[in-house]
C-alpha cells in the first residue's frame, strides 16, 4: 500500500517537473515570435544604438533559443533567475518581494470565497426550492458572469469614494498591519465575488447528488441526526470537486490578480508580468513566470494528492488505469 | 553666473513667465500647508542613475536628486546656476566652470568637486575605454572632447566642435547630473536604484511596482523645497489616477483628457491644460509604393482634416500643430501651411498618379486617444476612395514597428514623440542617419542634414531659427508629414498644490512644487 503511495507520487512528481519545462519551452519559443524590440521599448529613442546592442545581448537574445533555454536552466538549478539589465536587480528578489502581496491576495480570496461559498452552497441544497435558494442562484450566476475589474471599480466607487471608508491604492505601509487590512478588502472582494458564486453552485450541486446516495439513506435509517449526515458524511463527499476546481482555480485567480492589481496599484506578481511583457523585459518574464508555473502545478499537485486522501479510489483508479 | 548665450533670455521671456503666471491664476485662495505630498508616475521606476535612466519618469527623479552645473528656474526653461557658482563661455568650444564649495553627497560620500563633474560628463559622453560600451545618453554630450580640471572647484568643458543646445539638452538637463565618482564606482548597477547625490531630496526608497520616496536632503545648501517628502507613486492605469485623486491619497498626476475632465468641479481639486512638447503626427512611409508618388502623399494630406480628428480626440482642446517645432520652441515656423481639407483637389490628385481604389494600412498605438484620431482618418480617407485599415498595436509590438527592415512595410502610421527645448533635439529623428531606427518616413534629405547640422553648431541665435526654420520647409515640400498636435496636458492636482515643470510639462521639478497663492 504504502509504496503504492510513493509510485503515485513519484508520478506526479516527475509530471510536475516535465510540465515546468514544458511550459518555459513554450515560453522561449513565444518570446521569439513575439515582434517587438526590448531595447526599443525598454530603452526609448534616445539609446545609442551602441548600447542598444549590448543591451540585446546582456539579456542574451542575441543566442538562439535551445541555448538560451539550457542557460536559463542551468541558472535555475543553481538558484538563479537572472538580473533585470534595467535596474540591475536580481530577478529572483524582485519576484520575492511581489510573491508575497499575490499570494496574501489571491489565498484571502480563496479562503472567503470557501467560508461563504460553502456554507451558501450547503444552505441551498438544504432549502432546495426555496426563495433564499432562487435569490442565491441569481446573485451566484450575476458574480461569475462580472470580471473581477469591473467589480473592482464598483467597490472603489461605492466603498472609496461614496462611503469614503477604504483606501484606494497599494499594499499598504510596510510597518503597520492594519493599514495592510484595509487596503487588502477591496481587491480580495473583487477577486473572490465570482468564486463565492461559483463554489456555491458547485457545493449546491454535489451536496445534493450526494445526499440522494444509499450511504446517506443507510446513516438516516441507522437514526444519525440530520446535522450529522448533512455537514458530516454528505459535505465531506460534495466537497472532492470542489477542491479540485480550487486548484485549478489558482491559475485563474492569478489572473484575476493581474487586474486587480493594476487597478488597485498593488505590487504583485501579476502585475509584475504584465509590466515585464509589455516592456519586453524577458529575464523578468522568464523568471518570473517560471515561478507562476511551479506555483501552479504544485498546487495542482496538492491538490491531486490531497484528493487522492481523501477519495481512496482515485489513486487505485489511476493505479488500474496505469496497469 | 555669467552667459553670453542670448538663446537662454529668448527662451526665459517666450515660455517662462505667461506659463509661472497662468498657474498662479488657477491656484484657489485657500493656501494650505503639508509636509507630504504623493505624485503619480505612469512607468515604474528603474533607474535613477543619469547615465541610464530609462525616460523621463526616472529622469524627473534624478533632477530632484542631482545637481547639475545649471538648471532651469521653476516653471521656466531659463538657465541659474546650481552647483556652479560661476559658469562662463570663454570660446565656441570651452566653457569653464567653479563649483561652490560645501556642496555634499549624501551617504557620507563627501564634497563635490570637479573631479565629480569630469567623471560625471565624460561617463556619458565619451568614446568608452578598449571592453567598455557607450552608454545609452552618449548623444546628449555630442562633440565633448574632454572635461579637465584645473582646481579642486575648478574645470573646463572642452568640446571638438561648437554646438549650440550644449547648455539646454548637456549641462543643463538630466545627463548633466553630477555623480559621486566615488559612490558610482563603488555601488556599480546599484547605483540606478540607490543613487547618491547633492541635490534638494535623497531617494530614500525605490521598489519595483511601488515607485519611490523622496525625502528633502538636509545637507543640501540650494533654496529649502517646500514639502519634506514627495511620495513618487507608479499607477499605470489612468481611472485608478483619477479615483486616488477622489479619495485625497494622491496629490498630482498628469490624465489623458477624458479622465481629466470629470475631475473639474470635484471640490478641492484644480485641472490646468498646459500646451505640451511632444508632437504628434502622421508620417507616409516614403519608400513603400504608392507613398513613393508625391501626388498620393498630398492627397492623403488634403484628405485628412485634423481639425476634426483634433475635435474627436481631444474634445478640441489640443492645439493643432502646423510645422513640426511647437510655437515654443526656437526656430518655430510661425508662417507654415495651415492645410484645410479638400476632396475635390485629393481625388484628382490620387486620379493623376493612376490611384483608384487605394488600400492603405495606419498603424496606431492602442491607446484611445489615437484610436479616436484614426478612426476620424479613415471615414475622412474613404471619401476620397482610400480605404484605411487602422492596425492597433501595443506597445511592445509598435515600438518596433518602423525599425531596420520591418519598417519598410509601413504605409501610415501615427506617432508622437516627447519634445526637450531645443529644434536640434526634436529634428534629430528625421536624418537619413536614423532611417531604420526612428526616421519611420524613410526620408532621406542630405539637404535636411546639413541644415540640422548647421544649427546645430550656430552659436548666432537668428542664423540658427532660419537654418532650422528652412528644415522644416523642406519636411512640408515632402508631404509625409501631417502634423496634428503638440498636445495639452491636463494636470489634476490640489487647489493648494502649485506644481513646477520646464515649460513643455514633460520635465517635472518636484523640488519646486509648492503652496499655491491666491
Amino acid at each position: 500500500m504504502q509504496s503504492d503511495t510513493a509510485r503515485y507520487v513519484l508520478s506526479r512528481l516527475v509530471t510536475t517537473i516535465l510540465i515546468i519545462v514544458g511550459a518555459m519551452l513554450l515560453l522561449f519559443t513565444l518570446s521569439t515570435i513575439v515582434p517587438g524590440d526590448p531595447a526599443v521599448t525598454l530603452l526609448g529613442p534616445q539609446a545609442t544604438p551602441e548600447y542598444a546592442k549590448k543591451f540585446i545581448e546582456d539579456m542574451g537574445l542575441n543566442e538562439p533559443v535551445p541555448i538560451r533555454l539550457v542557460k536559463f536552466f542551468g541558472a535555475v538549478l543553481r538558484g538563479d533567475l537572472g538580473i533585470d539589465v534595467v535596474s540591475g536587480r536580481s530577478v529572483a528578489s524582485m519576484v520575492g518581494a511581489a510573491i508575497p502581496y499575490t499570494f496574501i491576495l489571491i489565498f484571502s480570496a480563496i479562503g472567503l470565497a470557501v467560508l461563504l461559498g460553502v456554507p451558501l452552497g450547503v444552505f441551498a441544497a438544504t432549502h432546495r426550492g426555496s426563495a433564499l435558494d432562487h435569490a442565491l442562484a441569481f446573485m451566484s450566476v450575476s458574480f461569475i458572469a462580472v470580471p473581477s475589474f469591473v467589480i473592482a471599480i464598483f467597490l472603489l466607487l461605492i466603498f472609496s469614494i461614496w462611503l469614503d471608508w477604504l483606501p484606494v491604492l497599494g499594499a499598504g505601509n510596510e510597518n503597520d498591519l492594519f493599514d495592510q487590512f484595509k487596503r487588502l478588502i477591496l481587491p480580495t472582494l473583487s477577486i473572490s465575488a465570482g468564486w463565492i458564486g461559483f463554489i456555491a453552485r458547485l457545493v449546491r450541486t454535489s451536496m445534493l447528488e450526494t445526499l440522494g446516495e444509499n450511504f446517506i439513506r443507510t446513516s438516516r435509517a441507522y437514526g444519525l441526526s440530520e446535522r450529522l449526515v448533512t455537514y458530516k458524511y454528505a459535505l465531506k463527499n460534495a466537497c472532492i470537486p470542489t477542491i479540485a476546481i480550487l486548484g485549478m482555480g489558482i491559475g485563474r485567480l492569478m489572473t484575476g490578480a493581474v487586474f486587480v492589481e493594476i487597478v488597485f496599484a498593488r505590487p504583485g506578481l501579476g502585475r509584475l508580468i504584465y509590466g515585464a511583457v509589455s516592456s519586453r523585459n524577458y529575464p523578468v518574464v522568464q523568471g518570473s513566470v517560471l515561478v507562476v508555473v511551479a506555483i501552479f502545478v504544485v498546487v495542482n499537485l496538492i491538490v491531486d494528492l490531497s484528493y487522492s486522501a481523501i477519495d481512496p479510489r482515485i489513486r487505485r483508479g489511476a493505479q488500474g488505469a496505469a496497469k | 553666473m555669467t552667459s553670453q548665450f542670448d538663446r537662454r533670455q529668448m527662451l526665459a521671456g517666450a515660455a517662462a513667465a505667461g506659463l509661472a503666471g497662468a498657474l498662479e491664476s488657477q491656484s484657489t485662495a485657500q493656501a494650505q500647508t503639508k509636509s507630504n505630498i504623493a505624485v503619480r508616475i505612469d512607468r515604474d521606476l528603474d533607474a535613477i542613475d543619469p547615465a541610464y535612466r530609462t525616460g523621463p519618469w526616472d529622469g524627473n527623479v534624478a533632477r530632484t536628486v542631482f545637481q547639475r552645473l545649471v538648471k532651469q528656474k521653476p516653471n521656466s526653461a531659463e538657465l541659474e546656476n546650481d552647483a556652479a557658482a560661476e559658469i562662463t563661455q570663454t570660446s565656441p568650444t570651452m566653457i569653464d566652470f567653479r563649483l561652490k564649495p560645501g556642496q555634499m553627497f549624501t551617504d557620507g560620500y563627501g564634497e563635490m568637486t570637479a573631479e565629480d563633474v569630469k567623471f560625471s560628463f565624460e561617463r556619458i559622453g565619451l568614446a568608452p575605454e578598449p571592453g567598455r560600451q557607450a552608454g545609452p545618453y552618449k548623444g546628449d554630450w555630442v562633440y565633448l572632447d574632454r572635461v579637465e580640471t584645473t582646481g579642486q572647484y575648478a574645470g573646463r568643458i572642452v568640446l571638438s566642435k561648437p554646438r549650440a543646445n550644449l547648455f539646454n539638452i548637456a549641462i543643463g538637463d538630466v545627463s548633466g547630473c553630477i555623480v559621486s565618482k566615488k559612490a558610482t564606482m563603488e555601488r556599480g548597477i546599484g547605483h540606478n536604484t540607490k543613487p547618491v547625490g547633492s541635490g534638494p531630496y535623497q531617494l530614500v526608497s525605490m521598489e519595483k511596482q511601488k515607485g519611490g520616496v523622496l525625502k528633502r536632503n538636509a545637507a543640501f545648501t540650494g533654496a529649502k523645497p517646500f514639502f519634506d517628502e514627495i511620495a513618487v507613486r507608479f499607477i499605470s492605469d489612468p481611472k485608478t489616477t483619477e479615483l486616488a485623486l477622489r479619495s485625497g491619497e494622491l496629490d498630482f498626476a498628469v490624465l489623458p483628457p477624458s479622465v481629466a475632465e470629470p475631475l473639474r468641479g470635484v471640490s478641492g481639486l484644480s485641472i490646468t491644460e498646459q500646451p505640451s512638447i511632444a508632437y504628434l503626427w502622421i508620417g507616409m512611409n516614403m519608400e513603400k509604393a504608392p507613398l513613393t508618388d508625391l501626388r498620393v502623399r498630398q492627397a492623403i494630406r488634403l484628405g485628412l482634416d485634423v481639425d476634426q480628428m483634433l475635435l474627436a480626440a481631444y474634445n478640441g482642446k489640443a492645439p493643432r500643430l502646423n510645422t513640426l517645432l511647437p510655437p515654443q520652441i526656437l526656430g518655430h515656423w510661425k508662417n507654415a501651411p495651415v492645410y484645410k481639407r479638400n476632396v475635390a483637389e485629393a481625388k484628382k490628385l490620387l486620379q493623376e498618379a493612376g490611384q483608384t481604389n487605394l488600400k492603405l494600412k495606419l498603424l496606431i498605438l492602442n491607446q484611445p486617444v489615437y484610436q479616436n484620431m484614426a478612426l476620424v482618418a479613415r471615414a475622412l480617407l474613404q471619401e476620397i476612395g482610400v480605404t484605411l485599415e487602422v492596425d492597433a498595436q501595443e506597445g511592445g509590438t509598435y515600438w518596433s514597428a518602423g525599425k531596420g527592415d520591418t519598417g519598410k512595410n509601413l504605409d501610415l502610421f501615427l506617432l508622437r514623440f516627447n519634445g526637450k527645448h531645443d529644434p536640434n533635439f526634436i529634428m534629430q529623428w528625421f536624418v537619413p542617419t536614423q532611417i531604420g531606427d526612428w526616421n519611420w518616413q524613410r526620408w532621406s534629405s542630405p539637404e535636411f542634414e546639413k541644415l540640422f547640422n548647421d544649427a546645430a553648431a550656430e552659436l548666432d541665435q537668428a542664423k540658427r531659427v532660419q537654418e532650422v526654420v528652412e528644415a522644416q520647409k523642406l519636411m512640408d515640400k515632402t508631404s509625409a508629414f501631417v502634423w496634428l498636435t503638440n498636445e495639452v496636458n491636463f494636470l489634476a492636482h490640489r487647489s493648494w498644490l502649485k506644481p513646477s515643470a520646464v515649460p513643455g510639462w514633460i520635465d517635472w521639478q518636484y523640488d519646486s512644487f509648492g503652496a499655491a497663492t491666491s
